[in-house]
C-alpha cells in the first residue's frame, strides 16, 4: 500500500473513534503525570467532553453515503451510524454517574477507571462498523479485556474479585468458542471480509457443506451469547453485577449488551442471511429456531430467577437478562423491521436501565446496601426521585405510555408478521413480563407503603440529578411520541445498505 | 481419499510408537538393574549441589511483571525485524502503522514506569 491510495481514504468516516482514541491517550498521560493526591474529576468531565464531541461528530456523518476504507475492514453504513449513536448516548450518560460515584472505601484507580472505561467504548464503536471478522474480534477483545479491568476496578473488595475472576475465566471461554466457530466460517471461505464470505457462500449450495455450517453457526452464536448474557450463559451476570461498582455495571448491561448484539447482527446476519439452504429460503432462517429456544429460555431463566432475589443489583441483573431475551426474539422472528425493533428496543432500554441505575447508586451509596429495603420511604424522603424510580420500572415492565412498552410491541408485532408466526415465542413474552410486573413493583410496594427507617437526608448529585432528568425525558417521550426516534433512522431506508 | 486416511495411520503409529517406548524402556530397565537404594542416591538431583529446604517457595511477584514487561518489548522487536527487513517494499504507510504501535508501547512504558514497575523495592 502506499502513500496516494492511503491519502485517498475517507479518514474522516473514522472521526469519532479517532476522537475516542485521542482521548483515551491523552488521559492516561495525565493521570500518570498528575499528582496522586488530585482530584480525578477534571479527567473524568475531559472523558465526558470527548465523548459528547465524538458524538457530535458523528451526526455530522449521519447522512453521508455507505464509505468503506481500509479494504472493507471499516465501513461507515446506517448499521454502523445508528448502533454507534446508542454507544455514545450510552456511555456519555454513564459517564456523568461515575463521576459523582463516592464509595465508601476509596477507589484509588480513578484515572484508570476513566480510560479503561473510554477503550471498551472504542472497541464496542470498531464493531458496529468493522467489515472483517478480524477487525470484528479486536473490537470484542478490546471491549472485554477493558471491561474485566473495569470490574476488578475496587482492588481491594473481595466481592469486586471474585465477580472479575468468574468474568475473565467466562468471558475468555465465550471467546475461544467463537473464535472456534469463526474459524470454521473462515475454513469454508477462505477469507475474514464478511462481504466477501457473505458472497461465497450464497453462490455455493452443497448438501454435504450444510451440517458443518450449522456447526459454525452454533458455535459462534453461543460464544457471543455470553455477551449478551443469554441464558443459560447468563450465569456471570448476577455475580459480576454485584461485585461490580454501579457505574461499571451499567455500562455492562448497556453499553455492553448493545455491543454484543451488534457483533451477533453483524456476524450471524450478514453471513448467513443470504447462504442458500435444503429446506427453506436462507440458512439463518433454517436456524432461527435454535436462537428462538435461546429467547425462550432466556426470558423464562431471567425472570423467574428474578423473583427471588433480594439484592438489587442482583435483581436488575435478572432483568437485563430477560431483556436480552425479548431482544433475540426480534432476532429469531427475522421480520422486515427486525433491526428497527432492535436498535428501539435497545435506546428504551438504554434510558431506563441508566436511569434506575443512577438512582439505585445515590440511595445504595446512602447506605452502604444493596437490599431492596433501602427503598423503604424513598417516596417520603424524595417524592420527585421516587416517582422517576416508578417511571423507569414501569418501563421496564412494559407498560403503555413508556418507551419499554413501545419497543415490547414492536418485537411483539414483529412476531406475527412472518409467516409462519411464533405464537409460542409471543406468549412465553407476554406471560414472562406478566411475571416481572411482581419483582418490579415489589420495588414500589418499597418506596410508596413501607414507612420510612432512615429519616437522613439523601443527597442528590447535580450529575445524577442530570442523568435522572435525561433518562425521565427520554422514556416519557419515547412512549408517547416513539416517532422522534425513528425520525433518526429516516435517511437509512430500512437499513437496506446492510448487506450491500 | 485413501491418502487422506492414509496420513491419519501415520498419525496413529507414531501414537502407539510414543505411548509404548516409554513403557518398554522402563520395564527393560525394571528387570536389567540391580536393586540397591541408598539415602544419597534418594535425594532430588540438583546439578551435583546438595538440596536444601523445601522447593516449594514463594517467589517475590516482582518476576512476574517484570516477565510480562520483557515478553512486551521482546514481541515487539519480533514485529519490528521483519518489517525492518521489507522496509523498502513496504513504503511510507507501513512507516507509519510501525510508528503507531511503537508510540502505543512507549506509553505501555512510561505507565510501567511511572507506576513503579522498573524500581526493585
Amino acid at each position: 500500500m502506499d502513500f496516494e491510495t492511503l491519502l485517498s481514504y475517507e479518514w474522516g468516516v473514522m472521526m469519532p473513534e479517532f476522537i475516542i482514541l485521542g482521548v483515551a491517550v491523552a488521559l492516561s498521560l495525565i493521570d500518570l503525570f498528575m499528582p496522586e493526591n488530585r482530584s480525578r474529576r477534571l479527567l473524568g468531565l475531559f472523558a465526558f467532553v470527548g465523548v459528547a464531541v465524538s458524538f457530535v461528530s458523528l451526526l455530522g456523518l449521519w447522512t453521508s453515503d455507505v464509505t468503506s476504507i481500509l479494504g472493507d475492514t471499516f465501513r461507515l453504513d446506517s448499521f454502523a451510524k445508528s448502533f454507534k449513536a446508542l454507544l455514545l448516548i450510552g456511555s456519555a450518560l454513564v459517564l456523568l454517574l461515575a463521576l459523582h460515584y463516592e464509595p465508601k472505601e476509596r477507589i484509588a484507580y480513578r484515572g484508570e477507571f476513566y480510560y479503561l472505561f473510554l477503550t471498551a467504548l472504542l472497541g464496542a464503536m470498531m464493531m458496529t462498523s468493522s467489515g472483517d471478522l478480524i477487525t470484528l474480534f479486536i473490537g470484542l477483545e478490546l471491549l472485554s479485556l477493558s471491561s474485566y479491568i473495569l470490574v476488578a476496578i475496587r482492588k481491594k473488595h473481595t466481592l469486586a474479585n471474585e465477580a472479575a475472576l468468574k468474568y475473565v475465566i467466562t468471558g475468555s471461554i465465550a471467546t475461544a468458542i467463537t473464535l472456534f466457530g469463526m474459524s470454521y466460517i473462515f475454513g469454508f471461505t477462505g477469507s475474514t471480509n464478511i462481504k466477501e464470505i457473505a458472497g461465497q457462500l450464497a453462490s455455493t449450495y452443497d448438501e454435504n457443506h450444510q451440517y458443518i455450517l450449522s456447526l459454525a453457526f452454533l458455535l459462534t452464536f453461543v460464544g457471543l451469547s455470553f455477551k449478551l448474557a443469554a441464558a443459560p450463559f447468563h450465569m456471570w451476570a448476577p455475580d459480576v453485577y454485584q461485585g461490580a461498582t454501579t457505574p461499571v455495571v451499567s455500562f455492562l448491561s448497556v453499553v455492553s449488551k448493545t455491543a454484543g448484539f451488534v457483533i451477533v447482527l453483524r456476524v450471524i446476519v450478514s453471513v448467513f442471511a443470504q447462504t442458500p439452504s435444503g429446506s427453506s429460503a436462507s440458512m439463518l432462517m433454517t436456524l432461527a429456531p435454535y436462537i428462538a429456544f435461546l429467547a425462550g429460555a432466556t426470558m423464562i431463566i431471567g425472570n423467574t430467577i428474578a423473583l427471588r432475589q433480594r439484592n438489587v443489583k442482583r435483581m436488575l441483573a435478572y432483568s437485563s437478562v430477560a431483556h436480552a431475551g425479548y431482544v433475540l426474539v426480534a432476532l429469531a422472528s427475522l421480520s422486515m423491521f427486525m433491526f428497527e425493533a432492535i436498535w428501539f428496543y435497545l435506546l428504551a432500554y438504554l434510558f431506563m436501565t441508566i436511569g434506575a441505575f443512577a438512582i439505585l447508586q445515590v440511595v445504595s451509596q446512602h447506605h452502604d446496601d444493596e437490599d431492596v429495603s433501602i427503598f423503604a420511604g424513598l417516596y417520603r424522603r424524595s417524592p420527585l426521585m421516587a416517582i422517576a424510580m416508578t417511571i423507569f420500572l414501569l418501563s421496564l415492565a412494559g407498560i403503555p405510555g413508556t418507551a419499554g412498552f413501545i419497543g415490547k410491541m414492536n418485537i411483539f408485532l414483529g412476531a406475527f408478521v412472518v409467516e409462519p408466526a411464533h405464537y409460542v415465542l409471543a406468549s412465553i413474552m407476554v406471560v414472562t413480563t406478566v411475571v416481572s410486573y411482581v419483582y418490579y413493583f415489589g420495588i414500589f410496594v418499597q418506596m410508596f407503603f413501607r414507612p420510612v427507617e432512615h429519616t437522613h437526608r439523601l443527597e442528590w448529585p447535580p450529575g445524577v440529578i442530570a442523568v435522572v432528568v435525561i433518562c425521565v425525558i427520554g422514556t416519557v417521550l419515547l412512549g408517547v411520541f416513539p416517532n422522534i426516534a425513528y425520525d433518526f433512522l429516516a435517511p437509512f431506508e430500512h437499513f437496506s445498505d446492510f448487506l450491500q | 481419499m485413501n491418502v487422506y486416511v492414509n496420513s491419519y495411520v501415520v498419525v496413529f503409529v507414531f501414537l502407539c510408537l510414543g505411548i509404548l517406548l516409554p513403557i518398554v524402556a522402563l520395564t527393560a530397565g525394571r528387570f536389567l538393574r540391580p536393586h540397591a537404594p541408598n539415602a544419597a542416591k534418594q535425594t532430588t538431583y540438583e546439578s551435583g549441589l546438595d538440596p536444601f529446604h523445601d522447593s516449594r517457595v514463594q517467589f517475590n511477584v516482582r518476576y512476574y511483571i517484570f516477565a510480562l514487561l520483557f515478553v512486551i518489548f521482546d514481541v515487539e522487536t519480533v514485529f519490528l525485524y521483519p518489517w525492518a527487513v521489507a522496509f523498502e517494499k513496504l513504503g511510507a504507510f507501513a512507516l507509519i502503522e510501525m510508528l503507531i504501535f511503537v508510540v502505543m508501547l512507549l506509553i505501555g512504558l512510561v505507565y510501567a514506569w511511572k507506576k513503579k514497575v522498573l524500581k526493585w523495592m
